[in-house]
């Protein structure tokens, strides 16, 4: 990024809360809006052609892979796949599993870091650049290197085979982003608000609580999004704490659709469309809150 | 799917809030009791606010890292397979920094040493992360207006994200077969002939990086476009008045007030590439070694081979490098001025 | 179909050795009760409750992982005080994970896994000697021997094969498997028109690479078993051969993995794959009586192809060990899971050849075309090796095989290049 001078030259209204006006379509020709279309409708093709694959090989009969005819259809297409994933085998105990576990997971996560990032945020305390470098660096280590002390740790805290131990481990791992992406938006609320709030007899807490949080929604939106993602993709931690049948995530599910040398490529396929529909719809539920987050908030001092 | 079952997962989760519950409140009842009553210190707040996740962290994190670096001065492998004890000293397991030299030394895979492959890792890096960022701005500024459909492409390109991440890479690599892959059969449409994406240490480079953008660039869009929300429209407003050109507002404005949410973005994204191992891994189908990155081979040869010792050694040497860049990288620029401030 | 017949005919012959030898053993198939102190004791059977994990290999690709699961019930209803908790893992996780458990004290009782990992387990001094657990006479030799390192038996086998065959499609290849390696090519160049490819394979690992270079009579370790000789003229000609398969009949595709091969197969797009007897179930639902099956051709003027054979075994944690009642539970498990009639119940389930000697023997698997035929074919084959430098000849063949399919035809220095990688691979090991 460029190193320009941080601060623009223009007039700077120091509070927020007007609409954050959205970048209009004020002066838009119909040329350029055609072209900004143009160049959406291309990206979402590259996004989802992929997809559109993965479930082009949950249709294909006869468990292949490859397609040597390069048909987005495949010629006698069959739902059999999501049936069978559906009714024969655990998988919605597993997707249920992973709701439970993960939902958990995200709210404990994202309470810890945004309590956390308040703290870096508006205060200051000795060892406050130090921790914040620190929680940077835990980001830094090798995700391969730990699995083995993990494992020897969980066997000694006696956390294998119990949503505890899965619950606090990967809610911890993600602490450190959720903290760094938060205390950068809480830094872009004006500290004034909250003075603001105090005057008229706020708690410092409260202030933290009634004004910064709720204008901070789009980043809270993101953080427990991330979280979300994480802890469902989660299968290291996965295969190292849970064994048990009544207890398996989905990751750890599907390797079963997979022996040593063969793989069903149709049931895994469309058991990833079926993990995919949780996750699309959070992200098209939250996108209301990622817009309308600091607009939303009416604070008026 | 039974009740029983569904009864199981939903108390197991219940139980494990009660007892984050419960040790969070022991924790913060006892800092009370210290930092309030006792030592009287106006840093309570904080250090109340922070206890949580330090405290979790250092369990989580440190006690592996510890056990890492008293094993990377052993000579532990499956041949020397014990847990060697502090330092190995009680059962002639240590080894000193020996496993730090030879990874200078001798070839990490097969034939490839430590510094192609950090070059390898840097090109790696440094390509993603700008693609990641230019793509993902270049989509958020489109997105962030009024237009119809805005909501259907915001989620039709953030799907890339939503699917497991490993299924993805399993599709990727079929569509690179240089006969009945996708992306060939698409170029020869448009009159490109095939090109050898899996075979050809130059082109399999390619895959790679066109797969993580694919990947990485909704991540990026969604960050950018929370940062865009959260820029006051009264900015704009002034800019307008003030006759700026869409340019100087976008210079002026919107670069610098997206710094606070973009750069540790920018940070934490370099990060996951470079320890990115899923996609180096899955690509690079032939294991061609101009195609591993230093995380890949630390893969290999700590779980492959199970070299513990070495592996352990390498990590660290690959953990120091990422630190040192990152805090380089932070001071050169100055870009956490903000953060730290 | 005289053909046919006689290929059939052969087959029992092949199975008739099987079962003479482990007649020979000196032990009657029928009455498993051999002289020495090695049976199952039903009288010392523990009363107290015994809880086990066995973690398997098998997935619910082919059933297989239900099998297991079916396995550990039926001894629950047996022994009303013994539970075995079943875990499926992937194999590289079993392994990694295993070495991990056992370091943290936490290791599973039993293990259902691939003989490979004999090699780092017993480097790691992880797993029992089963010699005085079960008697090794009462399984296939063949598939016993896969898990003997210098007289001592490590695993129990419950299934043996995995041998690579070549598969063809009768519509396109004809009823007859070819004579020779040269007939095979010849023919296969005839098939190779337009979309069509002569022969297709995985190109890209080197388990592929193992049978031709038998075929030329190469080994890839020296007798003392542990010194890689890789850079031999019989890898050369195996390379050459390989080379010539794809760069100078043209018969192979330009690149080719396992599931690129495996879908031209299936969609008709190849008279002929080389692939392992693991598909044998599924091509047979694909083609019916429109596959063929057989050993890999011999090559003209030398030998007969020698894929490497293994399988599924089951072994034996040193977690057993530590507790009395734990071990002969263990120990009975072993037996049952290897008794006849649930080694039948496999075939009939899994369509794998068993390693318990009177199941092979059984019409199960004598009467079964397709069966048969894996069972001749597993008989050209040889034990995979097991041991940990195992694992750095596959890798250093398996980066010289895609090397050479990149077009590279210098097959001395891909030899030469093989061997020394291999050698440092080794020393590394520590």
């Amino acid at each position: 990024m460029s190193g320009s001078a941080a601060v623009p030259s223009i007039p700077v209204a120091k509070t927020a809360g007007k609409a954050a006006r959205i970048a209009s379509s004020r002066g838009e020709t119909p040329g350029k809006r055609f072209a900004i279309h143009a160049i959406l409708i291309f990206a979402a093709i590259i996004a989802i052609f992929p997809v559109i694959r993965v479930f082009g090989v949950a249709l294909r009969p006869g468990n292949r892979l490859l397609d040597s005819e390069f048909a987005l259809i495949p010629p006698g297409a069959t739902f059999e796949s999501f049936r069978h994933v559906l009714t024969e085998t655990d998988l919605p105990l597993w997707l249920f599993n992973s709701m439970v576990l993960t939902t958990g997971a995200s709210i404990v996560g994202l309470l810890i870091a945004a309590t956390s990032a308040y703290a870096f945020s508006r205060f200051k305390f000795p060892g406050r650049g130090v921790g914040l470098t620190l929680l940077l660096a835990t980001q830094l280590i090798p995700a391969a290197m730990l699995l083995v002390p993990l494992y020897i740790l969980a066997v000694q805290l006696k956390l294998a085979n119990s949503y505890v131990g899965m619950v606090i481990a990967l809610s911890v791992t993600s602490v450190p982003f959720s903290i760094w992406i938060l205390k950068g938006y809480y830094d872009t609320v004006p500290i004034e608000l909250e003075e603001a709030a105090r005057i008229d007899g706020c708690s410092q807490l409260e202030a933290f609580w009634r004004i910064l949080l709720p204008l901070s929604t789009p980043a809270l939106v993101i953080v427990f999004l991330f979280n979300f993602l994480a802890a469902w993709n989660d299968y290291f931690l996965a295969r190292i704490l849970l064994t048990k049948q009544e207890l398996l995530t989905w990751p750890l599910g599907l390797q079963r659709f997979q022996a040593q040398f063969q793989t069903q490529w149709n049931d895994l396929a469309a058991s990833s469309i079926l993990i995919s529909i949780p996750v699309v719809a959070l992200f098209l539920y939250s996108s209301k809150w990622l817009v309308s987050g600091v607009t939303a908030g009416g604070v008026k001092g | 799917m039974n009740l029983n079952a569904v009864t199981t997962a939903i108390g197991q989760v219940a139980t494990t809030l009660v007892v984050i519950a419960i040790i969070v409140a022991v924790l913060e009842g006892a800092l009370y009791l210290l930092l309030v009553r006792i030592l009287k210190t106006r840093l309570a707040v904080p250090i109340m606010l922070v206890a949580p996740a330090v405290v979790g962290l250092t369990v989580l994190i440190l006690y592996p890292l510890l056990w890492e670096l008293n094993v990377s001065l052993t000579n532990m492998s499956l041949r020397n397979f014990k847990d060697p004890g502090l330092l190995g000293l009680s059962n002639g397991m240590f080894v000193g920094i020996s496993n730090y030299v030879e990874v200078f030394r001798d070839p990490v895979l097969k034939l490839t040493g430590f510094w192609q492959l950090l070059g390898q890792t840097l090109i790696w890096t440094a390509s993603n992360v700008t693609l990641h960022v230019l793509g993902g701005m270049a989509l958020a500024l489109l997105l962030h207006r009024q237009m119809r459909g805005k909501g259907i492409y915001r989620a039709l390109i953030v799907l890339p994200w939503a699917i497991p991440q490993v299924i993805a890479l399993l599709v990727w690599r079929t569509e690179y077969n240089n006969q009945y892959g996708a992306v060939n059969q698409l170029l020869n449409m448009i009159g490109i002939p095939n090109i050898p994406w899996l075979s050809d240490p130059l082109w399999n480079f390619v895959a790679m990086i066109i797969t993580n953008v694919w990947l990485g660039i909704p991540f990026m869009m969604v960050i950018i476009l929370g940062g865009l929300q959260s820029i006051s429209g009264e900015f704009y407003e002034a800019a307008e008045m003030d006759g700026a050109t869409s340019r100087q507002t976008f210079r002026h404005i919107t670069l610098p007030l997206l710094r606070p949410v973009l750069t540790p973005a920018i940070i934490l994204g370099t990060v996951w590439t470079f320890n990115n191992i899923n996609v180096p891994f899955f690509i690079n189908q032939n294991e061609l070694e101009t195609s591993d990155i230093l995380v890949t081979a630390l893969f290999r040869q700590a779980f492959q081979y199970n070299r513990y010792g070495d592996a352990a050694a390498f990590a660290f040497i690959i953990f120091a490098l990422l630190l040192v860049f990152t805090v380089y990288y932070i001071r050169r620029t100055g870009g956490l001025k903000g953060a730290y401030e | 179909m005289k053909k046919q017949l006689f290929r059939f005919a052969s087959m029992f012959a092949g199975l008739a050795i099987v079962v003479a030898a482990c007649g020979g053993a000196g032990t009657s198939p029928s009455a498993s009760q051999p002289a020495e102190s090695v049976t199952p004791s039903e009288a010392a059977f523990p009363t107290a409750n015994v809880a086990l994990t066995l973690w398997t290999k098998e997935g619910e690709a082919d059933g297989s992982l239900q099998f297991v699961q079916k396995l550990a019930t039926d001894y629950n209803a047996l022994h009303s005080n013994v539970t075995i908790e079943v875990v499926n893992k992937d194999v590289e996780a079993l392994r990694e994970d295993f070495q991990t458990a056992s370091l943290a004290g936490e290791a599973p009782e039993l293990l259902w896994t691939v003989a490979d990992h004999i090699g780092p387990f017993t480097a790691a001094d992880l797993i029992l000697p089963l010699t005085d657990l079960i008697d090794r006479s009462k399984f296939v030799p063949a598939a016993a021997d896969i898990v003997t390192v210098d007289g001592t038996l490590w695993g129990a086998p419950v299934s043996f094969g995995n041998q690579l065959m070549l598969y063809w499609n009768k519509d396109l290849a004809g009823a007859d498997a070819p004579a020779d390696s040269d007939a095979w090519v010849a023919k296969a160049k005839e098939l190779t028109t337009g979309d069509q490819f002569g022969i297709v394979f995985n190109q890209t690992e080197s388990f592929w690479l193992v049978p031709f270079l038998g075929g030329f009579g190469g080994r890839v370790f020296a007798d003392d078993g542990v010194t890689p000789t890789l850079n031999t003229d019989a890898m050369k000609s195996a390379l050459q051969f390989l080379y010539d398969l794809k760069y100078t009949d043209k018969v192979a595709p330009s690149e080719a993995d396992y599931n690129v091969a495996d879908g031209l197969f299936k969609d008709g797009k190849a008279p002929y794959i080389i692939n392992g007897d693991w598909t044998l179930g599924a091509y047979a639902d694909t083609f019916g009586d429109k596959l063929g099956v057989g050993p890999l051709p011999a090559m003209t003027g030398g030998e007969d192809p020698k894929p490497y054979i293994a399988g599924a075994f089951l072994m034996v944690s040193k977690a057993a060990a530590d507790d009395a009642d734990t071990k002969a539970v263990v120990t009975d498990f072993l037996w049952f899971a290897t008794s006849t009639d649930n080694q039948v119940a496999m075939v009939t389930a899994l369509k794998r050849l068993p390693g318990d000697a009177d199941a092979i023997a059984d019409p199960v698997v004598t009467g079964d075309d397709l069966l048969a035929g894996a069972a001749e074919a597993a008989q050209k084959g040889i034990p995979q090796p097991t041991n940990l430098e195992m694992r750095c000849v596959f890798d250093s063949m398996t980066a010289g095989v895609r090397d050479l399919f990149t077009g590279n035809s210098d097959v001395a220095g891909i030899a030469n290049t093989m061997q020394s990688s291999a050698e440092t691979c080794i020393t590394q090991l520590g």
